[in-house]
C-alpha cells in the first residue's frame, strides 16, 4: 500500500483543468518525482488524462466530478484520475491512422509512463511512473 | 498584416506566415481559440501555403494536433499546404510519438529559413509538374 501525497477534485469543466494540472505538477516536483526538465511530459500526461475524464468520461457534465490522486510506493508513483463515466480499455487503444483527427491522448500517455490502465470497477485511469523516468519510451510509430 | 489573439498572420509571397504568439500556451483551454483562428484564416485564403512559426510555443497537447490536422486537410483540399518551423525538441517528439512527423513537414530552422525552404520546395513542385506535362505530350 502506497502513501497518498496529493489529491484534488474538480467539476467536469476545462475551466478548472489548469488549476488541477499546476497543483499536481508542483506536487510531483516537490516530492522529487520529476526533474524540472520533465515538466513538459508530466503536464502532457496530466492534461490528456484530465481532458479525457472531463470530456469523454463525464461528458463535460458539471454535476459530475473528476478526482486526481497521486500515491507513492517505493520507486513508483501512481497517478489516478477518477471519472463517473462508463469507462474504456486503455490497453486496447491503438494509435489512430494519420488522417484521423482524434484519439492520440492515451498513446502519448503510454509513451511517457511506465504503465497505463483503466480500472473499470473503480472507474479510474491509472498512470504509473518510475521516479524521474518520465518520457523515456519509444515513439509508437517505430 | 492581420492581428488576432493567438496567431499573427503576415504574407511573404507566395507563403503566408502564421506566428503563434510567445505568450500563448496551447493547452486545453485556449486550443479551441487557436483552432478557430487557424480555420478562419485558411477558409478566407484559397490555396494558401501556410508556414506556422512555433518559436514561441513551449507546450502543446493532442488537441492541438487535431486542430493542425484539420487545418492541413483544409489547405490541401484547395491545393495549398501547411508546414511548421521553429518546433522545439519536446514538441517535435510529440509529433513523432503520434506518428505525425510523417504527415507534417517540420522545418528545423527559424522562420526566415523556413520561408526560403518552403518557397524552394514549391518551385521544385512546380518544375516537376511542368516536366510531367511536357513528358506527357512527348
Amino acid at each position: 500500500m502506497g502513501t497518498r501525497f496529493f489529491e484534488i477534485e474538480i467539476p467536469s469543466t476545462l475551466d478548472h483543468l489548469g488549476e488541477a494540472q499546476q497543483c499536481a505538477l508542483a506536487a510531483l516536483l516537490e516530492n522529487d518525482w520529476i526533474e524540472s526538465d520533465q515538466t513538459f511530459y508530466a503536464q502532457l500526461c496530466l492534461e490528456e488524462a484530465l481532458v479525457n475524464a472531463i470530456t469523454h468520461g463525464n461528458k463535460s457534465d458539471k454535476q459530475r466530478k473528476v478526482r486526481l490522486e497521486m500515491e507513492a510506493d517505493g520507486d513508483l508513483c501512481s497517478i489516478r484520475v477518477f471519472d463517473e463515466g462508463t469507462g474504456f480499455s486503455a490497453e486496447n487503444v491503438d494509435l489512430p491512422e494519420t488522417d484521423k483527427l482524434n484519439g492520440r491522448g492515451v498513446c502519448l500517455i503510454r509513451y511517457c509512463m511506465e504503465d497505463v490502465t483503466y480500472n473499470q470497477e473503480g472507474k479510474y485511469l491509472e498512470m504509473t511512473m518510475r521516479r524521474k523516468g518520465l518520457g523515456e519510451g519509444e515513439p509508437s510509430g517505430e | 498584416m492581420s492581428d488576432s489573439n493567438l496567431i499573427t498572420f503576415s504574407k511573404r509571397p507566395p507563403i503566408h506566415v502564421g506566428r503563434v504568439q510567445t505568450a500563448s500556451m496551447l493547452d486545453a483551454v485556449n486550443v479551441s481559440q487557436f483552432g478557430k483562428e487557424l480555420t478562419n484564416f485558411v477558409q478566407e485564403h484559397d490555396k494558401v501555403n501556410l508556414l506556422l512559426d512555433f518559436e514561441g510555443v513551449n507546450y502543446l497537447s493532442s488537441a492541438v494536433l487535431s486542430e493542425l490536422l484539420n487545418a492541413q486537410e483544409r489547405c490541401e483540399a484547395t491545393g495549398g499546404g501547411l508546414r511548421l518551423c521553429s518546433v522545439n525538441p519536446e514538441i517535435k517528439k510529440v509529433f513523432e510519438i503520434s506518428n505525425l512527423d510523417k504527415v507534417f513537414v517540420l522545418y528545423d530552422c527559424d522562420v526566415r529559413q523556413g520561408v526560403k525552404r518552403y518557397q524552394k520546395s514549391l518551385e521544385i513542385e512546380r518544375d516537376d509538374e511542368t516536366w510531367g506535362h511536357a513528358t506527357e505530350r512527348l
